[in-house]
């Protein structure tokens, strides 16, 4: 049986709210956390972290799971990340769709996958073969990407499309990440959008970005800028369903109180969008 | 241990290569050949022409993502090694330390915190500035250790007797979490304004305090050794041993680190099988390859 989905506008718990979210009961409907700062670890953040997730429903999003990539899947971490799902009772578990290891190497960072069709059949088999080992559906999330790696033969929409439907996976669909890719290659997000399977989406992001030259890039360390919550609110309106919206924010940390300010912002943006199609 | 995949369709060598090709500028020690010619760069990686094409035209672009994995890697790094990069900075050397060291591809862990303890790993086992910094290694080392008690796992059960009070033939049990430490430079010494340690026995204890932040204690070689003892040696055994006349004195050292946070406690020698290899607890000596 599905477990629940939260809906509302949540945060990523970060080390700075450790302390407070494990003492009080903020104003958020729900922690996103990554799993991979969770499971192993100890001390005093070890434990306010567990006390906080303890407190609010949990969403799960990885952030070093190949799935594009070739390197065979890590056995005893995916233990662990089976674990770490049971135990917050996490609906779902998300993962970037791009590659982070090569050859036993782990890059830390998200790189981009080539546009064909090739990668992205390999990309849905290892979706695939992923959501089959873990106890709750798998989420693909579309990275910000800034420069193409190969010669595609087919668009980042048609790339992302294949592997959602091919691996028969949910979409975290990451609205500041389309909007930033929109910027540096110059397209229409809301076009983008139409075009797109919306019904897989179960979750949103939204993140602020900076501009560097003539590269914006996807910080997680400005405010969600106004064209980003309007995207939300007309991805909202096409989904038609209250899936839950999560504001990253991983730099320049503002104080909380701030940081709740703004997530209760964009809760009314999220609230009139689902009231417009109620 | 590895979990193996469906057999993977045609096509992909040439989508692994891409890979190969975006990870090895990533970690290159120099990106000079590739700026200068991606076309070639992508001819010697095996990729057609098409993708040489796409390298040249997206070549700052992925110069981009080159920057974006060093600085995951290694910055990280700048926040836990603060006096160990000090020391390298002063003389010119970071630059060539964090070269080196993206070079080796050393991090395999999908657990980012991996990556203090990979970079200790790392100057252990290629004895990277050993020559030049003598120091370089256990001073680095003495920082790990930071982390590891603040973040090592204490909620481990205990044997059935574990009590607060030494008797003569109790074992002491030290918490999980605590680090018994023994260099040859001073590294408890070092500072920002003079981060090179000089030469000298520097027996340490490292115990996470109520705050949940690391507490140090310098002992002398006497008392660090009957720690290391007392926990596979009954302690009178263990202070006799040492050639220790005040056995009660001993003891209460003993207590006194409980109370100070390092020990779990006492537990009755008879009970648990003896020698070094029965130790129920850590007895916290550095990891393989580092100073002991």
């Amino acid at each position: 049986m599905p477990r629940p989905s939260p809906s509302g506008v949540g945060l990523g718990l970060r080390l700075p709210f450790y302390g407070e979210a494990a003492d009080r009961d903020l104003d958020v409907p729900f922690w996103e956390i990554a799993p991979e700062n969770v499971i192993g670890g100890g001390g005093l953040e070890a434990e306010q972290l567990r006390a906080a997730l303890a407190r609010k429903p949990v969403l799960s999003h990885g952030l070093t799971l190949s799935v594009g990539g070739f390197d065979p899947w890590d056995g005893p971490y995916l233990d662990q990340v089976a674990a770490f799902l049971e135990s917050t009772g996490a609906p779902w578990h998300s993962e970037h769709l791009c590659f982070t290891a090569v050859d036993g190497t782990t890059t830390l960072d998200l790189l981009p996958l080539p546009f064909t069709g090739a990668a992205a059949r390999h990309a849905a088999a290892r979706a695939r073969d992923l959501a089959g080992r873990l106890p709750v559906p798998l989420l693909l999330e579309n990275i910000t990407y800034y420069g193409e790696l190969g010669q595609g033969d087919l668009t980042e929409a048609q790339f992302l499309a294949e592997v959602l439907e091919g691996a028969d996976v949910g979409w975290l669909l990451d609205v500041n990440n389309l909007y930033v890719n929109a910027l540096n290659f110059g397209f229409d997000p809301f076009a983008w959008l139409e075009g797109m399977p919306l019904h897989r989406v179960g979750q949103m992001h939204v993140a602020g970005h900076h501009r560097y030259g003539d590269l914006v890039v996807d910080t997680h360390g400005a405010p969600v800028p106004d064209p980003v919550t309007a995207l939300m609110g007309f991805a909202l309106a096409r989904i038609g369903r209250p899936v839950p919206v999560l504001l990253e924010r991983d730099n320049e940390i503002p104080p909380l109180p701030r940081l709740l300010a703004e997530r209760a912002s964009l809760q009314e943006a999220y609230d009139h969008a689902l009231a417009a199609i109620a | 241990m590895t979990t193996p995949l469906p057999p993977s369709p045609d096509g992909l060598p040439r989508i692994l290569a891409l890979q190969r090709a975006l990870a090895g500028l990533a970690f290159a020690p120099e990106a000079a050949d590739f700026q200068a010619d991606p076309r070639a760069f992508g001819t010697a990686r095996g990729l057609g022409p098409g993708d040489r094409e796409a390298l040249f035209r997206w070549r700052d672009r992925l110069l981009f993502y080159r920057e974006g994995v060093r600085g995951a890697v290694w910055e990280p790094l700048e926040g836990i090694y603060p006096l160990a990069l000090a020391l390298l900075a002063r003389d010119g050397a970071l630059e060539a330390c964090r070269t080196a060291f993206l070079a080796a591809r050393p991090f395999q862990s999908p657990f980012h915190r991996d990556i203090a303890a990979t970079f200790v790993g790392w100057l252990a086992d290629t004895g990277w500035g050993r020559e030049r910094w003598p120091a370089l290694l256990e001073l680095a080392h003495f920082e790990l250790v930071r982390i590891l008690v603040e973040h090592g796992r204490d909620d481990v059960p205990g044997p059935e007797d574990l009590h607060p009070d030494p008797r003569p033939g109790d074992l002491a049990l030290l918490r999980p979490s605590t680090q018994v430490l023994a260099y040859g430079h001073r590294v408890a010494e070092a500072t920002l304004d003079w981060p090179e340690p000089v030469p000298g026995p520097c027996h340490l204890l490292a115990a996470r305090g109520p705050d949940g932040y690391v507490r140090w204690r310098e002992l002398t070689e006497v008392a660090a050794a009957l720690l290391v003892r007392a926990q596979t040696t009954p302690m009178a055994e263990a202070a006799a041993a040492l050639g220790l006349d005040d056995g009660p004195g001993a003891l209460r050292f003993l207590e006194e680190l409980r109370v100070w946070g390092a020990l779990a406690g006492f537990t009755d020698a008879g009970r648990l099988p003896r020698g070094p290899d029965a130790c129920p607890t850590r007895s916290g000596p550095p990891p393989a390859g580092a100073p002991s």
